[in-house]
């Protein structure tokens, strides 16, 4: 039987665009259905003017549409203007609710009502789904939107956002920013916390609302919204007030449901229609995050519908126009098509010994490694996109003690062993094959604890710190391995050589990981408890109380254990152990340890050893106590405050003493110049305490809140521990919002300044140090992007951070916060 | 896969905080420059010149020839100060050492003299030099006590936020004084007017108070709260005497962070040119006396 | 008649936001107050500050409050008119009211409202104004100025001048140069007249003062010693000092300047004696550098200077004189071709002493002959003049030989011819008188028992009168003849009378290169002695009491100068560097040290032992 199409494919983003382009290059009877009045709606829904990028660069486009990094609007219009060229039959306005049928004979049924049957469906719909819609009443004449493309657009208006996530939010303050436009905010929350939205966002939030910008309205809910005003019910009863405008941000519908629908059976049970299982679109796992089981040619379970672009788990715009093109060649019969990511590969691998294909390789990896198993061969595909097969020869090393590195070592094949005991290299302990190896910096974010070195002829994949974490985001049972892994090593590295993971077991069967918000205490002075804690993440303080006050006694970062006083002699807790921010640590049984501890003297005596130093630290703070409190008191806040002040997640932290600084901002002046000419800190902001000052510039925090969501994943740590951000910024801004202290700037190049001597002698141009806005401006085309600017510890700098070299009394330091914070440093003061 | 290691400030050891430029490397340039002057001191003692010490003696010349390259060397902190250059260098080092050899100049260019002075080129030349060393020791002495006032006063806020705080005190101002009466607002317009950075050079270094419009305004205000006896006036100019008496105190915190300023820069006026000055007179010096040789 | 309002502001963006409003009335209340039609709120504005209101058709009228303008196009006025069609501008406070062109048929006004932009505010957030530079002219003009002016004044002007004065020097010497600023330091007294005349020994930039320019004042003054000579003569130098002269050398200063010696802008001070060390430096070993010097070793006058060697006249017999230096000693005599026995004339008992006393009235001769009546100081009394027969000797030998009447006749001094002539004549002239009253050719020595041999002398003439003549001419130039006795007679040839007379030396100088000033010692004490004066002053240092022959040389030797004169350094009286005698600069004057001296009126101190009375220490002639 004849269908109406050959090929029907739902969404015109990239990918679907790119299909249909190619269909109708190849002149395959084609239909594309994109459910708004334009194309590519995710794009479009970019904020005005946004430059999007063309990542990752060295992939090739093969498409029969053009792309190229660029403004927003011009790439809508190329792609505009091209589907016209090639005369993609486009069906606007049409929202497909169900797929049925089987291959050869799909039924898609839209909105409209409207039934339209195709022999293959291509689903391009992306994964951002449909907004969901307010569920209150809607009078006719009252406006309700779903999105906002340009605050500055309205004036004079009561406007109503509903929807308390981070979109919401930004829209509000989008709104209320310019007073001259004289808009009456309101933003609606059903209760009175902001819990879904950024930190950031909801500090911006507040303050707008001190400032009286924005009225926030808490603990209600829109119940009618009519021309001109809306109603809640609210705790005290109902409240109509004025609204010109209502922006609804409340989420989406995440389209999974619908895909997971499509072709599938249903049947009843205790009278709710369920889906059967194995039927309808199988995703690879229960988890929020996975993405529909494909094969290589991004087929789904069900014949005959192909899964591409963002839903198939590729969020870049390349990939996805890739995929277009090659699902198409795919259901045209070309099987021996190769991914356009081939070559890519095919070059990582090449460093590998025995020549292999990329399938091959890859087929190799997934039964090798055990964190790779229950990975796609396409998630593979895409994973290797990011890491590195590296192949060492025996007694390479693979990295070293106190090195700074977040990236997981996953050892295909040959085996590597760790040098647990620093003072001996030859005291090892081996890594068999299919493990995983360098876990602990990927979770603690800290230093190499250990130099490992392949044993034999290795061949590891080393994956960047993101790729890991959307590994383990991505695949649940990597996750779980990894993490066993991690509490299994972080153990046996502390404690020493004496141990071998057999002893561990049953440590490790009481073994359970807590997660501990910042200020919260896991160890209070005076308990009878006596389980012993190891920081996995984060970092705590040790505080005692010390006539009525608590005293900061030590900084215990990632990696240390604690609690092993009460454990020994018995008795009560000595100390207060509180997180100096949201941490995890692990919290071993103190039964089970105290057996440990009794089948292992060693270890015990590793335990005598680190107790007498924490007695003598203990003794010392008290008997300086009575002395000169004034100096304990003074150390003590000052800790505490640099723990307020982020120190506490900081591996490196610039202070300035302002007993020092003349204020003459060379340190600025510094850092514009040994970078390209915008500075990275910003001297004179900040927080103060006892003229110790922390100016607003990069701690490299341990996990950075940065690198959270960066699109092109253009924020890295580099090999000195410092975070930086490469060349592929889009100038999102996302890292400036995600930045919990505020030390990333968006902002335009400046050009090159005129020779120094020539401003020392001449004045020529604007001299040292950033320059001026105007100059800037004047100089550089208004066009170019911005990009964000951030302290990457002048990494590549011989001569080491500028704004320390370049300090003139010496004021500006810069600080590990082990140094920093130990007692030691009570001696002077 | 090696690691450079960022050069952090070593707290390890004795555990006593950072040093400042003056103690840099445990006062190191300090020792070196008593050194020089002491073997300065001890070669004019020693040395017995016929007739009589002067600058044109063989030690003459030596002397001579370290104080002019010491002079150009210690003018070469501007150029270092600015040049980023990437290599491994510290400016506290340079300045440690800008300081404490600069000092021994004092010795140094004085006994070249010989204690012949006069009315001439050459005086000139040290005296300018002097010059300078006095106002780059009034430069140390700002820069060790005033920081700690500075950081004081500024109390976590940056220029801009000074300058914001006014602002917005002024739209306040603005907004909450409307409903006075046109007398009354002629007079809070001057609290408006007002420049926080009045004053030329010598009122920002002596922080003499100025008579602004601010202070005039808030006289004004409080004398009419004192006539008024209650209603929608006496509200409206207790909330402008209010505002007024902040903005009061937000202009006193910018003249202080000013005031400071000033004083901390002040010196580099005198210090910088009277350099130039110095190293002009010297060419002069140099030149005239190779000229008549 | 309504007004369209079109209430125009900008968004932070820049944005033009309009907002538009209509008033149906033919009047408008402008000002602060909340309930104004246009309400324009910027404490600028009163309350209630202007009206707006139609005037018939085309026409509207514009009046502010009493005491207060408006601005209508540009003009600050109290009231005025706009005409429609045309349009015009209001300006209240800071806002600007834009009255738009009315277009013909609209019933409507159109006015725009818009705050004017005022700068002022965009400069106060300027940053840069907490920095003192706001207030303060920048660095790089002072120091551009400053450096400009110091190389202009003192670097450009004087090199200038300096190439002026060369073209016109001749006037240059007067009024003020700015080469002055250059002075290093006050020039030595004795070219205080130089001051403020650089060129004068400044001739070539960059050239080191030269000797040239030295001498073109300083004429007399002559070389040490031969350069070359003088180089070999130099003890061996430290490396050191060899480097450094090496290195002058580079920049042309070549070692044995003037400049080396006499370094100048050393302040206004004399140029101090020079130090013995400067002379012993060479002169201690001279000969071990200098094997052909003629000079002894010389380092201290004390201990370490040769015995005087007077330059002597050995012999006059022949044409020349024959000087020769001869060390002192019994063997240095010397040839003045004088009989002059000092020790017969200054015997106190002796026959010149006596006729001394006879004579005291004419002569005011003292018991005995002093030194003094014969010796008479050269002006400057440094030495003493050369003896003069007529005044010094004629005061007791007198050589009159006949009487005519009154005048008495003497025979010529220092002619022997006519001294013949005198006495041939003499006899021509017939008999001789009677003899008794006469000394006839003999010398009148008082005292004397020469009658006899006058009468003698008359008989034998009495025989022979032709002999006679010839006898007294003989008589006078042989032994016992008037000249003989003093001179050294050559005889005449047998059988002729023509005699002649050795001439006779009276040096005034012994040692040429050494300085010796009589009059310095005219009072002298030996430590330990008495003071000495007069013959005792002389005969304490010359021998001549008892000296019987001329020929003696009766110069006091070292030993006697080393009673009171020792060394730079020494505890004998006078301190006497080389400089006390000697010159570098060796001329025949007094050294350089003693005349700076006495230019300073010291001459009493610093040469001669201290005496408690100047006056009997002056020179006592008259």
């Amino acid at each position: 039987m004849a269908t109406d199409f050959k090929i029907a494919i739902v969404g015109s983003g990239p990918a679907g665009l790119s299909a249909a382009a190619h269909a109708a290059e190849l002149g395959l009877s084609h239909v594309m259905l994109e459910k708004t009045d334009h194309l590519s709606d995710t794009i479009y829904k970019y904020q005005k003017g946004k430059h999007v990028m063309a990542t990752p660069s060295q992939l090739v486009l093969r498409s029969d549409l053009d792309f190229d990094a660029g403004k927003r609007e011009k790439i809508l219009g190329v792609w505009n203007e091209q589907t016209e060229q090639h005369k993609v039959n486009v069906k606007f306005n049409a929202e497909v609710v169900s797929i049925t049928g089987e291959k050869g004979n799909f039924t898609l049924k839209t909105k409209s009502g409207e039934t339209i049957t195709a022999e293959t469906v291509i689903l391009g719909i992306g994964t951002q789904g449909n907004p969901n819609l307010v569920r209150c009443p809607v009078a006719d004449g009252a406006v309700v939107q779903y999105q906002l493309d340009d605050p500055g657009e309205y004036i004079d208006e009561h406007i109503i956002v509903i929807g308390t996530g981070d979109a919401g939010i930004e829209n509000a303050l989008g709104l209320a920013a310019d007073p001259e436009q004289r808009n009456v905010v309101t933003i609606v929350n059903r209760g009175t916390e902001f819990a879904t939205a950024k930190d950031a966002n909801v500090k911006l939030l507040m303050t707008a609302e001190q400032d009286g910008r924005v009225n926030v309205q808490r603990e209600s809910t829109a119940n009618k919204i009519e021309k001109g005003f809306i109603t809640f019910d609210t705790r005290d009863g109902e409240l109509r007030i004025r609204c010109d405008r209502v922006i609804a941000r409340i989420g989406s519908a995440p389209p999974r449901t619908f895909v997971e629908s499509c072709c599938a059976s249903y049947e009843e049970k205790d009278g709710k229609k369920k889906l059967v299982d194995g039927t309808g679109i199988q995703f690879s796992s229960s988890d929020r995050l996975s993405y529909p089981v494909l094969s290589p040619t991004f087929e789904s379970s069900v014949p005959g519908i192909y899964v591409i672009g963002a839903l198939a788990g590729y969020p870049l715009i390349k990939h996805c126009m890739n995929q277009g093109y090659d699902v198409i060649e795919f259901i045209n019969g070309n099987s021996g098509l190769k991914p356009a990511d081939e070559p890519i590969l095919d070059k990582k691998f090449s460093v590998l010994p025995g020549q292999r294909s990329v399938d091959e390789w890859l087929a190799f990896l997934k039964r090798r490694v055990s964190i790779f198993n229950e990975m796609s061969t396409l998630q593979l595909r895409e994973f290797m996109l990011d890491s590195e097969p590296v192949s060492y020869r025996a007694g390479d090393v693979i990295f070293e003690r106190n090195e700074p590195g977040s990236s997981l070592f996953a050892i295909a094949d040959g085996s590597v062993v760790v040098e647990i005991d620093p003072t001996n290299p030859s005291v090892t302990v081996p890594i068999e094959q299919g493990s995983i190896v360098g876990e602990v910096g990927l979770i603690s974010g800290r230093k190499r604890g250990a130099t490992v070195r392949a044993e034999t002829g290795a061949i590891v994949i080393e994956i960047p710190r993101n790729a890991a974490l959307k590994l383990m985001s991505v695949v649940p049972a990597a996750k779980r391995e990894i993490t066993r892994i991690s509490t299994e090593r972080q153990l046996l590295q502390m404690f020493g050589s004496s141990i071998t993971s057999a002893d561990l077991v049953d440590v490790l069967a009481t073994s359970e990981i807590l997660n501990v918000k910042a200020g919260e205490a896991i160890i209070t002075e005076g308990d009878e408890s006596y389980d012993i804690f190891v920081v996995r993440q984060g970092s705590m303080v040790v505080e005692k109380e010390i006539g009525g006050k608590p005293v900061f006694l030590s900084y215990l970062p990632a990696g240390s254990y604690v609690g092993e006083m009460a454990l020994i002699d018995g008795g009560r807790r000595t100390a207060t152990v509180r997180a100096a921010i949201k941490s995890e640590v692990i919290k071993l049984n103190g039964d089970a340890f105290r057996a440990l501890l009794e089948r292992k003297p060693q270890l015990l005596g590793l335990f005598k050893r680190d107790m007498a130093a924490r007695y003598e630290l203990t003794s010392f703070i008290e008997d300086r106590k009575d002395g000169f409190g004034g100096v304990i008191d003074l150390y003590s806040n000052v800790a505490s405050f640099l723990v307020a002040n982020g120190i506490g997640e900081a591996t490196d932290l610039l202070l300035i003493d302002e007993k020092l600084c003349v204020g003459c901002d060379n340190c600025e002046k510094a850092c514009a110049d040994a970078h390209e000419g915008l500075s990275r800190l910003n001297r004179e902001a900040g927080k103060t305490f006892a003229h110790l000052h922390v100016p607003t510039s990069c701690r490299h925090c341990e996990h950075p809140h940065c690198m959270a969501d960066c699109p092109p994943n253009a924020i890295h740590r580099g090999p000195d521990g410092e975070v930086f951000i490469d060349e592929t910024c889009i100038g999102c801004g996302n890292c400036q919002r995600n930045c919990p202290y505020g030390v990333i700037r968006m902002d335009k190049v400046p050009p090159k300044k005129p020779n120094l001597l020539a401003w020392l002698f001449a004045g020529f141009g604007p001299g040292p140090g950033e320059p001026p806005k105007k100059w800037t401006e004047k100089r550089v085309d208004p066009e170019t992007p911005k990009k964000a600017i951030k302290c990457d510890m002048c990494s590549g700098i011989e001569g080491g951070p500028a704004c320390v070299r370049a300090c003139p009394t010496g004021a500006a330091i810069r600080v590990a916060p082990e140094e920093f914070l130990t007692v030691a440093r009570l001696g002077g003061g | 896969m090696a690691s450079r290691g960022i050069e952090r400030t070593n707290l390890a050891g004795d555990g006593s905080s950072h040093e400042g430029f003056l103690r840099h490397k445990s006062y190191r340039w300090l020792k070196i420059a008593s050194l020089l002057c002491l073997a300065a001191i001890v070669a004019y003692m020693l040395i017995d010149v016929e007739p009589r010490p002067n600058g044109g003696s063989w030690y003459g010349y030596t002397l001579g020839t370290i104080g002019a390259l010491l002079i150009l060397w210690l003018t070469l902190l501007g150029l270092r100060k600015r040049a980023m250059t990437r290599k491994k260098w510290s400016l506290k080092g340079w300045t440690s050492a800008h300081v404490y050899l600069g000092l021994s100049l004092i010795v140094i260019a004085t006994l070249h003299t010989g204690f012949q002075l006069g009315w001439n080129v050459h005086t000139l030349a040290y005296v300018l030099m002097m010059l300078v060393i006095a106002s780059g020791i009034y430069g140390v002495s700002a820069y060790a006590f005033l920081p700690q006032a500075l950081s004081d006063n500024r109390g976590e806020m940056t220029g801009a936020q000074m300058v914001d705080a006014i602002a917005s005190i002024d739209k306040q101002i603005q907004i909450s004084a409307q409903p006075l009466s046109d007398e009354d607002s002629a007079v809070v317009i001057g609290s408006l007017g007002e420049d926080p950075f009045g004053g030329g050079v010598y009122r920002r270094l002596t922080g003499g108070a100025l008579k602004g419009g601010n202070a005039a305004a808030l006289a004004y205000v409080r004398a009419r709260l004192g006539e008024v006896g209650g209603g929608e006036a006496a509200i409206a100019l207790d909330q402008v005497a209010v505002l007024l008496q902040r903005k009061a105190g937000a202009l006193n915190r910018i003249r202080r962070h000013v005031r400071y300023r000033a004083l901390l820069e002040i010196w580099l006026y005198v210090h910088v040119p009277l350099t130039f000055a110095t190293i002009a007179a010297l060419a002069a010096h140099i030149l005239s006396v190779f000229f008549y040789w | 008649m309504a007004f369209l309002l079109r209430n125009i502001s900008r968004s932070a963006s820049g944005r033009e936001i309009i907002r538009e409003s209509r008033v149906d009335e033919d009047l408008l209340r402008i000002g602060r107050d909340p309930n104004s039609d246009i309400r324009l709120n910027d404490l600028a504005v009163a309350l209630h500050h202007a009206t707006f209101e139609l005037v018939g058709g085309d026409l509207l009228g514009v009046s502010a409050e009493m005491g207060l303008t408006i601005e209508i196009d540009g003009s600050a006025v109290g009231f005025g008119r706009i005409h429609l069609p045309s349009g015009g501008d209001v300006r209240v406070g800071p806002f600007l009211l834009r009255i738009l062109p009315k277009a013909a048929g609209s019933a409507d006004v159109a006015i725009d409202i818009e705050r004017a932009e005022d700068d002022a505010v965009l400069e106060k957030v300027d940053l840069r104004r907490f920095q003192l530079s706001s207030v303060m002219p920048g660095k790089r003009p002072m120091a551009w100025i400053s450096v400009l002016l110091i190389l202009g004044i003192f670097m450009a002007w004087p090199i200038w001048s300096f190439y002026q004065g060369r073209t016109e020097s001749a006037r240059y010497a007067q009024g003020y140069h700015p080469d002055r600023m250059w002075n290093a330091g006050p020039l030595s007294r004795s070219h205080a007249s130089l001051e403020h005349n650089c060129q004068a020994c400044h001739v070539q930039p960059f050239v080191p003062v030269r000797d040239q320019d030295c001498k073109a004042c300083h004429t007399a003054i002559h070389d040490h010693a031969d350069p070359r000579r003088l180089a070999a003569a130099t003890p061996g130098l430290s490396g050191f000092r060899r480097l450094r002269m090496q290195f002058g050398a580079m920049f042309g200063q070549t070692p044995g300047r003037c400049v080396e010696c006499h370094r100048e802008h050393e302040g206004a001070q004399d140029m101090p004696p020079t130090p013995q060390q400067f002379c012993a430096d060479c002169h201690t070993d001279l000969r071990s550098r200098l094997p052909d010097t003629r000079l002894a070793a010389a380092s201290d006058f004390a201990n370490g200077h040769p015995e005087f060697r007077p330059l002597v006249l050995v012999n006059w017999s022949g044409e020349q004189p024959q000087m020769q230096r001869l060390a002192l000693g019994a063997n240095a005599r010397e040839m003045s071709n004088l009989k002059f026995p000092h020790a017969l004339h200054l015997d106190p008992r002796g026959g010149a002493a006596q006729m001394g006393r006879t004579l005291r009235s004419r002569y005011g001769f003292g018991d005995s002959l002093q030194c003094s009546n014969c010796h008479i100081p050269t002006p400057d009394g440094t030495r003493f003049q050369p003896i003069d027969m007529e005044t010094d000797c004629g005061m007791c030998h007198s050589l009159a030989f006949d009487q005519l009447g009154g005048t008495i006749r003497t025979l010529r001094h220092g002619a022997p011819a006519q001294v013949v002539g005198d006495i041939l004549s003499l006899y021509r002239a017939g008999g001789p008188q009677r003899p008794a009253e006469l000394s006839a050719g003999a010398r009148a020595r008082p005292g004397d028992v020469s009658q006899i041999r006058a009468a003698v002398q008359f008989a034998a003439a009495r025989n022979n009168l032709g002999m006679r003549a010839d006898q007294a001419v003989r008589s006078v130039f042989s032994q016992g003849g008037a000249c003989f006795d003093c001179h050294e007679v050559t005889p005449a040839a047998p059988g002729r009378l023509n005699y002649g007379i050795r001439p006779v030396a009276f040096p005034t100088r012994y040692m040429l290169h050494g300085w010796f000033d009589h009059r310095q010692h005219l009072v002298v004490q030996r430590p330990g002695q008495p003071r000495l004066e007069g013959n005792e002053a002389c005969a304490s240092c010359h021998g001549a009491r008892t000296s019987n022959s001329s020929a003696d040389l009766l110069l006091p030797d070292l030993n006697s100068c080393r009673a009171c004169h020792g060394g730079e350094h020494t505890n004998r009286p006078v301190a006497s560097t080389c400089a006390m005698c000697h010159d570098y600069h060796a001329t025949a004057g007094a050294p350089a040290m003693l005349l700076r001296q006495q230019a300073r009126g010291r001459r009493w101190e610093s040469t001669v032992i201290r005496v408690n009375d100047p006056q009997a220490a002056a020179p006592q002639r008259q």
